[in-house]
């Protein structure tokens, strides 16, 4: 039996004025894409520099792939592949000789054309780094991080920056690299992606892990699975007793009034009805699954993107 | 292997920064024409003397000017407005004024060295004057001649600057280029990614000294062909000894400014603290003047910085063209200064 890939306790970093993380203890096994979800600030890119041995934590204990930073350093360096959330290269490298040069620092490594196909750079191959794109050298950064063929993989928010059709195919890569039988660690803002990709996920605000599970576990946890919606013209009104009138928490969010509920088939006549005599001026009635937002949103009493 | 990789990297991407690489080679170049130029003149350098043109010239004046002409001086005549104009400017070094009498001089308390040469030559050529006035016979004088000590060989200015101007050379490249640019580039996160791989600090640090010894040394050999086709300068000793001098200097300016780089965390407190460390040890490794007046413990002190101890080894080989027997200590203590700073420098080296 191998060893996870990754076991870190109690781990802990202060900075002037701010605990950015405050008590972490994360578990992933060999073979899994594990996201850590968290708005700005939550302290997420901290604690993986600490994993990857960039960043000192103040307390803690880490086990990478089995092995300890202090004694297996090296080791652990040529087992790993990192994205950093940006990665600076020199201004006049090219994307082929920046992987032909990080592939030699390691032991084993994949070659530059076949890692450009992968993440589909091949079109710059030859361009200077400073002359990419936001997204291109996001893509770069990617094939940089599988240069050493690794067993883990930590990508610190991949597709931030990325266009929709670049952030798809970039989840192809993902779902790729964990075919063939890596692990990866990824951090991210969307909900969807973390729904899309994780098989596992830790919610984290204020440096700290709010919850972890899988996608499903996460929402079942909410005793609430629907949210029935409301949309309005502009901003919506205040909600002013109407609450209490159907007997369940509504929440405003810009032009929705959120009506989160365990059984939408009876809530809705009850709602419709009230809103009808309280000559509510709603557009549209929706219907929708809870999703991640809805739990980050009920771990926090905010929503991800404030 | 590894390190080979890095150093032709280190080349490649410094060779595609085109202006970077032009200022690194046109500048020392630059200096050297620059003042080989200005100091070539050639003949014995004449000491300028403003005669301050009295309204009617009597026969003292007339033989003191005569006399004068026996000296290897200019004679400046001017109008007493002009001669204030110019000593006000502060560019008189000894003003000779006729008045009734006698004679007035004055001497800038600013160009000393100049003024009291010039001042010594005017007694002289007054004695010869008032001899002749008198109708005695003209006093025999030392014959005087201007030489520059020790360096027999290779007397003129550029010959003797030419091994300074490579010694400043390497501590500037040293202190300031590739300290600075090291730190610059932590404080853009550049050296992060390669924070994460398995690449070895000292081989990273070391593939960038030898990148920097291979410019110094192409540096050097601009330097000296332009030495040799523009001024005539020749390197009176072996070229072994010389590139041998070379190497070491530049490996421990190098290391030095490595190691500085890891006390700063941003260019401007690097800008600060490579100053502090350059200047003193210009001044104070006798490159621009002895340290004869200063206290004791300051003299003693100096003889453990590298630059002195690296330019008297050059001068020796490069203007004197002796061997290194006699600075075996010196080279010792800059090879000890390398071996320390690259120490330090891998020791205390950041990724970020
Ligand atoms: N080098 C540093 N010095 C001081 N404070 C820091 C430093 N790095 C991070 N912080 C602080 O630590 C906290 C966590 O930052 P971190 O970058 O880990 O958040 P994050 O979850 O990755 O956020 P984002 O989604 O914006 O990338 C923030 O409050 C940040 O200001
Ligand atoms: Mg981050």
């Amino acid at each position: 039996m191998l060893e996870p890939a990754l076991r870190v306790r109690g781990l802990k970093k202060q900075y002037p004025g701010v605990l950015a993380v405050a008590g972490v203890d994360l578990d992933v096994a060999r073979g899994e894409v594990f996201g850590l979800l968290g708005p700005n600030g939550a302290g997420k890119t901290t604690t993986l520099e600490i994993i990857e041995g960039l960043t000192e934590a103040d307390a803690g204990a880490i086990e990478v792939l089995g092995l300890d930073w202090k004694r297996h350093g090296t080791e652990i360096r040529s087992r790993i592949g990192v994205q950093l959330q940006s990665t600076s290269l020199f201004n006049k490298i090219t994307p082929r000789e920046a992987l032909t040069l990080y592939g030699g620092y390691y032991p084993k490594s994949r070659t530059a054309d076949e890692l450009l196909e992968l993440v589909q750079l091949k079109d710059k191959a030859d361009a200077y780094h400073i002359t990419l794109s936001g997204g291109q050298m996001q893509r770069l950064a990617l094939a940089m991080a599988l240069v050493n063929d690794p067993e883990l993989v930590f990508l610190d928010e991949p597709t931030t920056g990325l266009d929709p059709q670049a952030r798809r195919s970039l989840w192809e890569v993902v779902r790729r690299i964990k075919a063939e039988g890596r692990t990866v660690i990824l951090t991210t803002h969307y909900m969807d992606e973390a729904e899309a990709l994780c098989d596992r996920l830790a919610i984290m605000d204020h440096g700290r892990v709010l919850t972890t599970g899988t996608p499903a576990e996460l929402i079942a946890q909410l005793a609430i699975p629907s949210v029935v919606e409301l949309s309005f013209e502009g901003a919506a009104p205040a909600v002013d007793g109407f609450d209490a009138r159907i007997g369940a928490a509504v929440e405003v969010r810009g032009d929705l009034w959120e009506i989160p509920t365990p059984d939408p088939k009876s809530l809705l006549p009850r709602l419709l009805e009230a809103a009808e005599a309280a000559a509510i001026p709603y557009q549209q009635v929706h219907v929708r699954r809870a999703t991640l937002e809805d739990v980050f949103l009920h771990k926090t009493g905010r929503s991800l993107r404030d | 292997m590894l390190l080979w990789r890095q150093f032709l990297m280190e080349w490649k991407l410094y060779a595609r920064d085109r202006a970077a690489m032009f200022w690194t080679f046109a500048f020392p170049v630059l200096m050297l024409l620059g003042f080989g130029l200005i100091f070539k003149g050639g003949d014995t350098p004449k000491l300028s003397v403003v005669w301050v043109q009295p309204a009617q010239a009597q026969a003292k004046d007339e033989a003191l000017l005569k006399a004068l002409a026996q000296f290897p001086t200019r004679l400046l005549p001017m109008s007493p407005a002009e001669a204030e104009a110019r000593w006000s400017r502060g560019e008189t070094a000894v003003q000779v004024e006729p008045t009734a009498e006698g004679f007035r001089m004055k001497v800038n308390s600013y160009l000393v060295a100049q003024g009291q040469m010039t001042a010594q030559v005017v007694q002289q050529a007054f004695l010869v004057s008032q001899s002749q006035l008198r109708g005695q016979p003209m006093p025999t004088l030392i014959p005087v001649s201007m030489e520059s000590p020790g360096h027999a060989k290779s007397a003129n200015y550029a010959a003797f600057l030419l091994p300074g101007l490579l010694g400043m050379n390497l501590m500037s490249m040293g202190l300031f280029a590739v300290g600075m640019v090291n730190v610059s580039y932590r404080e853009k996160g550049k050296f992060r990614r390669l924070a994460v791989t398995p690449l070895p600090k000292w081989i990273f640090l070391l593939g960038q000294v030898l990148h920097r010894l291979t410019v110094t040394l192409i540096q050097t050999v601009f330097l000296l062909l332009i030495g040799r086709f523009v001024f005539g300068i020749v390197n009176e000793g072996s070229y072994l000894l010389l590139t041998l001098v070379m190497v070491l200097g530049t490996a421990c300016f190098m290391a030095m400014g490595f190691a500085l780089s890891s006390f700063a965390e941003t260019s401007e407190t690097y800008a600060a603290i490579s100053n502090l460390l350059f200047f003193p040890m210009m001044f104070l490794s006798g490159v621009y003047f002895t340290l004869d007046a200063a206290p004791k413990w300051l003299q003693q002190a100096v003889i453990v910085l590298p630059l002195s101890p690296f330019l008297k080894a050059l001068r020796a080989v490069f203007n004197d063209g002796d061997g290194l027997a006699g600075h075996a200590v010196g080279l010792v203590v800059v090879a000890v200064w390398a071996a320390l700073c690259f120490g330090l420098a891998v020791k205390r080296f950041r990724w970020a």
